[in-house]
């Protein structure tokens, strides 16, 4: 099934994601879809995940930082400026600590680890996570398109949703225990009850944010996750081992998409041997392609005469990808 | 409780015998109570404030830095020095929580 029937089959697929790794044309990718929903009709709005966004250059409208910004009609872009968030974030959390204990200043052993802890790089990813939740929380849009980090941190993500939800169950469990045994005891300090309800309550919330995210990312009805791959030997065997693990944590694959791919009818012009070997070589590896993924390919692009940046690019390429 | 019954000079009967067991109970349950419910606060705040400092430390996210510097302001009176600022100024049962 091609991509174009695919969407039309699975309207209630709302988040739709490629996933690869770096440099294959996820962002590309991304930036035609939503394209051609636009031109459908449908409100998209294309947002980066990734701190190192491309969005703005493919769209060459500086976007960052900026919210949802439109394109065209129907298209949103959004690249979310996690550093900003952060030290707006961290602010909250000092002004938070003076008014809790009424101090004067951040004692220099908390400010210390709230620097460092900051500088982290997990510490934007995490910010980026969670600025996510808002955006798709709030339902504006028709449709979300992900334009995800490289292939290993979308897994992080994953693997960690499950631990961090079976650690926050732990440390809950343990809490509400406590609270219900200091209940009984009969209280003498009301503070104190009312901190260890707070870390309750923030437990929760995390949780809440955590899984909001993670439920949507395994959610076969509401999610296609496309997966982009190039006519390369170690590739192939990436994605092999990136699909097992994918499988694993419930990631529904719709899809692959194979890009880069020489056109093949070049082989029937003069062209330089080199290029000849490479589309002899390409050729093996679709054929690989084809054996192992078989059906599961939904689109195959060529390599474009220039870089897709540019909405006349993005066009052209959207028309390719959705031909009917 | 010995000083206690030294200082009744009669044996007390009736309901001022009654008064004296009861406040030697609730002594007894508040003072066993309140340190073992002190001692369970602080060895899971400890726990807790451990998994996030000592998680950074070894290079090992228990939680997304996002999520665990939301609960740093809860577990700010783990930290010695600041305990230690703290008594200084208050008296000890408070600092004792």
């Amino acid at each position: 099934m091609g991509l174009r029937k695919l969407f039309e089959a699975n309207p209630e697929r709302r988040y739709i994601m490629f996933g690869g790794k770096g440099g294959l044309g996820k962002t590309t990718f991304s930036a035609a879809t939503a394209y051609w929903l636009a031109r459908n009709g449908k409100r998209v709005l294309v947002f980066s995940v990734d701190p190192q966004a491309s969005l703005t250059d493919i769209f060459q409208k500086d976007i960052f930082g900026k919210g949802p910004v439109q394109i065209v009609e129907n298209l949103w872009a959004q690249e979310i400026d996690a550093d900003t968030h952060i030290k707006q974030y961290q602010n909250e959390i000092r002004k938070k600590i003076l008014d809790l204990y009424g101090l004067e200043a951040v004692p220099s052993e908390i400010e210390n680890y709230i620097q460092a802890a900051s500088a982290e790089p997990a510490m934007e990813e995490s910010a980026i996570f969670d600025a996510v939740v808002d955006v798709v929380v709030k339902g504006d849009f028709d449709y979300y398109i992900y334009d995800l980090v490289p292939l290993g941190h979308a897994l992080y993500y994953l693997s960690m949703a499950k631990v961090y939800d079976q650690w926050i169950n732990k440390i809950t469990k343990l809490r509400e225990e406590m609270r219900e045994y200091e209940e009984m005891a009969g209280r003498l300090k009301r503070q104190k009850q009312t901190e260890q309800d707070h870390i309750l309550e923030e437990l929760h919330y995390i949780k809440g944010r955590i899984n909001a995210s993670s439920a949507i990312l395994t959610d076969r009805a509401r999610t296609a996750f496309f997966f982009v791959v190039v006519p390369e030997d170690m590739i192939i065997r990436d994605t092999q081992n990136a699909a097992r693990l994918f499988a694993q944590f419930d990631v529904p694959i719709s899809g692959y998409v194979v890009n880069r791919v020489i056109p093949h009818e070049l082989l029937q012009q003069h062209i330089p041997e080199y290029l000849g070997h490479r589309i002899e070589m390409q050729d093996r590896y679709l054929q690989q392609i084809r054996d192992t993924l078989g059906d599961r390919v939904v689109a195959q692009v060529p390599e474009l005469e220039r870089d897709v940046t540019g909405l006349p690019m993005i066009e052209k390429l959207a028309d390719l990808m959705y031909a009917s | 409780m010995d000083t206690l019954e030294k200082q009744d000079e009669r044996k007390p009967t009736g309901i001022r015998r009654i008064l004296r067991d009861m406040r030697q109970v609730v002594y007894g349950m508040a003072a066993h109570d309140m340190s073992r419910a002190a001692l369970r606060t602080r060895a899971s705040m400890e726990h807790l404030f451990i998994l996030i400092t000592m998680g950074d430390l070894l290079g090992i996210p228990i939680l997304p830095p996002y999520y665990s510097l939301r609960l740093l302001p809860y577990v700010v009176p783990q930290i010695s020095t600041w305990k230690r600022r703290m008594l200084r100024e208050k008296d000890l049962s408070d600092a004792m929580f």
